[in-house]
């Protein structure tokens, strides 16, 4: 196929789903419904370290996870959720809440949505030791 | 013999009716309220992946095209271009297709490759267009060797190879539960794919097949979906980001990382870049076949049942 034809072929049709998809409300991150929700969805990336403390935020789109193994965080990616232990993390407060970044090239750095105290709980509590 | 022989740029072509599906199947979801999910970040990064395979295809493509005619010069043998000739060209590439993807999946420099089509949480026609910017450089073109050497062109090849992929673009939905019988038999179809792209211990390394699955069934290597057993699509640890070049690159960050750690020996190097996905010098990370066995020291009753077959 000519490139003039493909590649706005490509361009449009990319931008077209994509607008569409937004327009179709199916942008918007998941959240736990509760505790239980969020150790669930810890357990599926971690079947064997189970939680034995978990620290759900307020707008329920992340929690701090405490396991015997360290803590750890799991949180929404989009319509699904990741987890990881937070081993060599830097906690950076921002205008809205706290940035975590991770030394790991898949999940390099999340960001949370959090009230003022409650990001001020959060970084007290993960300079807790485990 | 025939040096110049030209094919449609099928999988090009093809992209029209692409996104024409993608809008079907969406409506689809849309108006059933069943059949599948579509997120909006996830669906853009394997379009994005999609056309970055294109591009690298473009780019990168003369490199196995020159090896391919390399080979088509030193051959004595010339096939023809009959229908015929295409129509078992397109089983034998098939069955190339079987054991490139069972490469991708068992050995790591490969999987590096392979991997970011497993990346996504979703299982809709987007998936099938989250493909690999990175396959030339798993040199896994020398699997196609053999076709040429017997006398297949490298064009009437690549054409197979791209009606394979176009094959396969349809199979990544769960808007189709099951096909007839006697097509489930013999063709790979959205249920034995979903089984491919299941992070399930049971599903892990499972239906390899491009077209037909009859591979899977000949080489050991089929599970059919159960009902009781729900597919969990994406990786056994499943990415944080949605940025695509992470997407692409992550896996060959990761061999590289392990590689050069400090203190290995040259066999435990080597075995980062070569071994099945989850090896490591010192048990800190798991095979799928550990993942399997771990799943059965929780599950004994399920020894013995799809997927837990090869394991004593």
């Amino acid at each position: 196929m000519p490139l003039e034809i493909l590649l706005p072929l490509v361009i449009f049709g990319i931008a077209g789903i994509a607008v569409l998809l937004h327009q179709l409300g199916l942008s918007a991150p998941t959240k736990f419904e509760d505790e239980a929700a969020a150790e669930a969805a810890w357990s599926r990336e971690f079947p064997e370290d189970k939680a034995t403390h978990v620290r759900l935020c307020r707008n329920k789109k992340a929690a701090l996870i405490e396991t015997p193994q360290g803590k750890g965080i799991v949180w929404a990616i989009g319509a699904d959720t990741t987890a990881r232990y937070l081993t060599g993390a830097r906690i950076v407060p921002t205008s809205t809440g706290l940035r975590i970044d991770l030394p790991d090239v898949t999940a390099p750095h999340i960001a949370l949505a959090l009230k003022e105290n409650e990001a001020a709980a959060w970084i007290k509590h993960l300079k807790e030791p485990a | 013999m025939s040096d110049v022989l030209t094919y449609p740029e099928v999988t090009q072509w093809a992209v029209p009716f692409f996104i024409a599906a993608i809008l079907i199947e969406l409506a689809w979801i849309v108006i059933k309220g069943r059949g599948g999910r579509y997120e909006t970040r996830d669906a853009l990064t394997s379009l994005i992946m999609g056309a970055g395979n294109v591009a690298s295809s473009i780019l990168l493509g003369f490199i196995a095209y020159g090896f391919f005619m390399a080979l088509w010069a030193a051959t004595p043998l010339d096939l023809g271009t009959s229908v015929w000739i295409v129509a078992l060209c397109f089983v034998l590439d098939d069955l190339r297709y079987y054991w490139v993807h069972r490469f991708g999946h068992r050995i790591r420099w490969v999987w590096a490759s392979h991997v970011n089509h497993h990346s996504s949480q979703h299982y809709n026609l987007t998936t099938a267009l989250r493909q690999t910017w990175t396959g030339t450089f798993t040199f896994m073109m020398v699997v196609r060797a053999p076709l040429i050497l017997l006398g297949f062109h490298p064009a009437m090849v690549l054409f197979c190879g791209g009606l394979n992929l176009i094959y396969q673009f349809w199979i990544h939905t769960e808007a189709i539960a099951r096909m007839p019988r006697w097509f489930e038999a013999v063709m790979n179809t959205p249920s034995h794919h979903r089984v491919h792209h299941g992070r399930n211990p049971r599903y892990l390394d499972a239906n390899y097949a491009g077209v037909f699955i009859i591979w899977d069934k000949i080489f050991g290597t089929f599970v059919p979906e159960l009902k009781q057993e729900k597919v969990d699509y994406g990786l056994v640890r499943n990415l944080g980001t949605f940025n695509p070049v992470r997407v692409a690159f992550h896996e060959w960050l990761g061999i590289f990382r392990d590689v050069l750690q400090p203190g290995l020996s040259w066999r435990e190097r080597l075995m980062y870049a070569v071994a099945p996905p989850g090896w490591s010098h010192d048990d800190t990370r798991d095979t799928s076949e550990q993942i399997k066995r771990k799943h059965l020291l929780k599950h004994p009753e399920d020894k013995g049942t799809p997927g837990f077959t090869e394991l004593p």
